[in-house]
């Protein structure tokens, strides 16, 4: 039972037409070569895979990891930027960016692509041409296209065009706030301003996730954390006015223009708080078109950048010192004798008129000199020194935009072997600041003698106005008395009414002012008989006050003086300030 | 007593009427084939994209029907040669006339919901009637031979213009093979081969020289013309009318020759010349031809010697290498099995090679002997190919890898001719006592 019958495999046999013939093996020659073929290719393959898989596999496994993984960014548009009345300043909006790749244009000449997308891109062929023939792929064709210019390409239907869909950042207000704002570049990095200082609360996403990618390009989900598309609308908040700021760059570009400066710059400053009404510096920049911008001065906001010897506009605050040092009285007289000898060298009042003794206010009034030089005479070295310290100068004013440069003074040590330091700081030379830190100086004498610290940020607001974040000020020391401040504001308001302040008169207001008319050091050292840099503070209401207005001309031509260029500024500034904010008109003091 | 010898007898008598079969060989490729189903598995699992179970479903109905073939005498398809060349014939042209377009060509005719590949079962059936031909007249004198190419070139030619470059190369080497063991003279098939050789050396050697040193560049020209040499030696040795077949010969290579280096240099486009010689250099075209290449050697290298582990490879998970499934199924399990894994599959091949081999040595008859010579033929090409692909050591041709690669016309094939080789062994001459 083992073996199917011999009657079975008989009966299959003879159904064969061709039974089964002895077999003439091939020769054992050829078995061996078929065998010697088979192992030489098995060999063969064992030898590349031990290559791929051994000796090349380290690298292998680092090209495969490279094209798995890509790190996604999380599309969240910058948060916007808006003025104290929630104007919309700095805002993103989706731009494409256009790639071809002639390598795939198939039928298509780079010619024919470059005639079709000419009149849409609004640029010459030729042009296009050229930078198509430039590479076989890879070419960043155009820049921040419109939705609706991409869509325009998208309907000629060339293979080999790419849109890369991105954030643009608009500034709807153009050049009046970029050297506030700053601005932000196609790789969408903050340059400079607000973009900068605050691109941790402006940029929503925090950091790049990596993710395993797909060989058709897809990122898988897995891996992305939780609220990774959150979005929110929280808009950061300026001090600035847009309409303040406005209106102020028209009368600087004007007035700049007028008096042939080299550069002007205002700023406005509500000295309650240090919050920054307005801060126009000329020449400036449309942050819009970045790229077109030539002079690299432009991008600077030399209101906290530069320094500059601030002149006479530095004497209230040296009286306000001698004030609270004690050293003087508010009734003392000073023996203004026109010309004063420190250590061999002599100091001129600006008119070289000798007024003999004189009311302090008469001192300010007529900003002399002498009588600075005898103010500051009356405290010690050390002290005075001491009081330059406390008042800040030599340091930053702790403004929140970014690249502030710190004032200038001398060393302790100068001051107290060399008297003539201390006199030429008494009207404001010998020591540098910045004009955002003199505005600091001069908010003490507007808000009763507190340091404030200046800034551009309220903080992050949602749309409906509710305060998500407000930055932490440290409260501001008390530097001065008020008894002081008023008495100097007083003093100042005499310099417009009776002084060198004319011209920054506003009728039916009471303004605090001084002047500021100082030569401009030289490269060679010494300074300059032509070249001066004129300013003008101005503080108001003089019954409450609360704004400072700050205006510095750098070069103007001619025969310029602070109160002759930069008083006329201040004055229409305040104009322009009363009406925005509706100052009422101003009381005599009571008797 | 009785309880224990009654399975036994019972489990004999079940086993019996396959007990010639060469398990080994059948172990080989069922073992494949589940690996395949795996390796597939882990390829599709995560895209749903092609059905993974129909490989499994395949693959069972394939075993069974190899099993059924085991046991049924494979003389009797001598008897149907030309009914078994008929159907073939036949099913190539239904191709042309009802076949469905893929991939750029005529392949496929749908029945119900599946989708047939005739030029698959082409190969067994031109492995049948070869083998029947040369049992009936060995290839040893050229019209013997003359004749086994004439009956292949209708099928070969179909196949040709479907067009299907992969499928037709194998029944290349089928012929070639079978021939071979069908005693044929070497020199016959050198000579057979020397027009296309003759191409290649021309096309490739002088530029290749060119390359390394450009004053090198006519020795690939001399190259070229030894050849010729050898070849007209051949043929004044191996043929019967030495003149006029040396003359032939000698003329048909240097017209193959120019003509092959003329198309290259005048006709053919820089693209399709890319593709023909993309496995050479796939880094020059990183998106285009070569994208294939480099990502399946990525994965394979990738794989280490261990490898990243099943269903772990990420070069496989996240779908970087196109119709993994199919004819890239070897770089899945280079990338999650390791230089072990491609080694076992390896040496499995080379084990069912082996028994190929040991059966075509002691078939009873030279019909059976050149049935598993037929189908060595053609498994060894196509996994020396397919795997040779992958590991950029050949051009992409679209050649499956038996029994691991999906496509479920090919598996059914593969399994239609692991019985009839199994018939084969099965049903040798055995000592019996």
């Amino acid at each position: 039972m083992r073996y199917p019958s011999e009657a079975s495999r008989r009966r299959s046999f003879r159904s064969i037409r061709f039974p089964a013939k002895p077999a003439t093996r091939p020769s054992v020659g050829r078995l061996r070569l078929v065998w010697g073929v088979l192992l030489l290719g098995v060999g063969l393959l064992s030898c590349n895979l031990v290559r791929l898989q051994v000796f090349q596999a380290a690298d292998l496994v680092e090209r495969a990891k490279q094209q798995q993984t890509t790190y996604l960014k999380p599309f969240a548009p910058r948060r916007p930027i808006v003025d104290r009345n929630g104007n919309v300043v700095a805002i993103d909006q989706p731009s494409i960016t256009l790639y071809a790749h002639p390598r795939y244009f198939g039928a298509f000449s780079t010619t024919e692509v470059a005639a079709k997308l000419a009149p849409i891109l609004d640029r010459p062929a030729a042009e296009l041409q050229q930078k198509l023939d430039s590479a076989k792929s890879g070419i960043r064709l155009a820049d921040s296209l419109s939705e609706d210019t991409a869509n325009r390409i998208k309907e000629l239907y060339i293979d080999g065009l790419d849109f890369t869909p991105s954030q643009q950042r608009l500034y709807p207000q153009q050049d009046v706030m970029a050297n506030i704002l700053g601005y932000v570049d196609v790789q969408q990095k903050s340059q400079g301003g607000v973009e900068f200082s605050y691109q941790h609360l402006l940029d929503r996403a925090a950091k790049a996730v990596r993710l395993n990618r797909t060989g058709m390009g897809t990122m898988l989900p897995e891996g992305v954390p939780n609220g990774f598309v959150h979005e929110d609308d929280l808009r950061l908040q300026l001090t600035i006015d847009n309409r303040i700021q406005r209106a102020v760059q028209g009368i600087l570009n004007r007035r700049v223009n007028e008096f042939g400066a080299k550069r002007g710059l205002v700023l406005v400053m509500d000295a309650q708080d240090g919050g920054m009404l307005a801060m126009v510096t000329n020449p400036t920049f449309d942050p819009n078109r970045y790229w077109d911008v030539k002079d690299m001065a432009s991008f600077k906001n030399w209101a906290l950048t530069d320094l500059y010897e601030p002149g006479s506009t530095f004497k209230p605050i040296n009286v306000a010192i001698a004030l609270e040092a004690g050293t003087i009285k508010l009734t003392d007289y000073f023996n203004d004798t026109g010309a004063v000898t420190v250590e061999g060298w002599t100091i001129n009042n600006s008119d070289n008129a000798a007024r003999g003794s004189i009311s302090l206010t008469d001192v300010m009034k007529y900003s002399s000199n002498v009588g600075m030089v005898r103010i500051a005479q009356t405290m010690k070295p050390s002290v005075y020194y001491s009081w330059l310290e406390r008042v800040g100068l030599g340091q930053t004013s702790e403004i929140d935009l970014p690249f502030e440069a710190p004032g200038y003074l001398k060393d302790r040590k100068t001051y107290m072997t060399s008297p003539i330091e201390a006199a030429t700081t008494a009207f404001g030379q010998g020591f540098a600041l910045t004009p955002i830190q003199l505005i600091k100086l001069h908010a003490m004498l507007a808000n009763g003698g507190r340091m404030v610290t200046p800034h551009v940020v309220r903080g992050l607001y949602d749309s409906q106005g509710k305060p998500h974040w407000q930055p932490q000020r440290s409260m501001p020391k008390q530097i001065f008395s008020p008894s002081h401040t008023n008495a100097i504001l007083r003093m100042m308001e005499a310099v417009v009414a009776e002084g060198t302040g004319k011209a920054a008169q506003v009728p039916g207001y009471r303004i605090a002012g001084k002047t500021g008319t100082a030569q401009k050091a030289t490269e060679s050292g010494g300074y300059s008989a032509s070249r001066f840099i004129t300013s003008f503070v101005g503080i108001f209401p003089v019954d409450n006050p609360r704004y400072v207005v700050l205006a510095v001309l750098d070069e103007p031509g001619g025969l310029a003086y602070g109160g002759t260029t930069a008083a006329p500024i201040v004055k229409e500034v305040i104009e322009v300030v009363a009406g925005v904010e509706k100052v009422p008109p101003s009381k005599a003091d009571p008797q | 007593m009785f309880q224990k010898s009654l399975p036994r007898i019972h489990w004999r008598s079940w086993i019996q009427p396959w007990e010639g079969m060469d398990w080994w060989l059948f172990a080989g490729t069922v073992a494949l084939m589940v690996l395949g189903g795996i390796m597939i598995y882990s390829v599709e699992h995560k895209q749903a994209v092609a059905d993974w179970s129909r490989h499994w479903i395949t693959g069972g109905v394939g075993i069974f029907l190899a099993l059924l073939i085991a046991r049924a005498r494979y003389e009797v398809l001598l008897q149907w040669r030309w009914l078994v060349y008929g159907i073939t014939v036949l099913g190539l042209l239904a191709v042309m006339f009802f076949g469905t377009e893929g991939l750029g060509a005529q392949r496929w005719i749908p029945i119900g919901p599946f989708y047939l590949q005739p030029s698959e079962f082409a190969k067994l059936g031109v492995i049948i009637t070869i083998a029947a031909l040369l049992h009936e007249r060995p290839a040893s004198t050229l019209p013997a031979m003359l004749r086994v190419l004439g009956v292949v070139a209708v099928p070969w030619l179909l196949i040709f213009l479907e067009p299907n470059l992969g499928t037709s190369l194998v029944f290349g080497a089928i012929t070639l093979g079978m021939l071979y063991w069908g005693n044929a003279n070497p020199g016959w098939l050198i000579l057979m081969l020397s027009p296309a050789f003759s191409a290649i050396i021309l096309g490739s050697t002088p530029n290749l020289l060119k390359n390394i040193q450009p004053a090198l560049e006519p020795f690939g020209i001399g190259i070229w013309l030894i050849w010729i040499l050898l070849v007209g030696i051949i043929a004044f040795r191996s043929l019967p009318w030495k003149r006029w077949g040396t003359f032939t010969a000698v003329v048909a290579n240097l017209i193959s020759g120019g003509l092959f280096r003329f198309l290259w240099e005048n006709v053919l486009r820089e693209y399709q010349k890319d593709r023909l010689t993309a496995f050479m250099h796939p880094e020059s075209d990183p998106l285009g031809s070569g994208y294939h290449l480099i990502q399946s050697r990525i994965a394979i290298g990738a794989g280490e010697l261990w490898g990243r582990g099943l269903y772990k490879g990420t070069q496989t998970q996240l779908n970087f290498i196109p119709e993994q499934h199919t004819d890239f199924i070897f770089t899945a399990i280079g990338e999650e099995l390791g230089f072990i894994g491609c080694i076992a599959v390896l040496a499995t091949f080379l084990l069912i090679c082996f028994r190929l081999l040991i059966i075509a040595q002691n078939a009873k008859d030279d019909f059976g002997s050149l049935i598993a010579v037929g189908i060595f033929s053609m498994w060894v090409f196509q996994a020396f190919v397919n795997i040779g692909m992958t590991i950029n050591l050949s051009p992409v041709t679209g050649i499956p890898l038996p029994f691991l690669s999906y496509g479920n016309t090919a598996l059914l094939m593969n399994f239609l001719a692991v019985g009839v080789v199994s018939s084969v062994a099965n049903h040798r001459q055995r000592l019996r006592f």
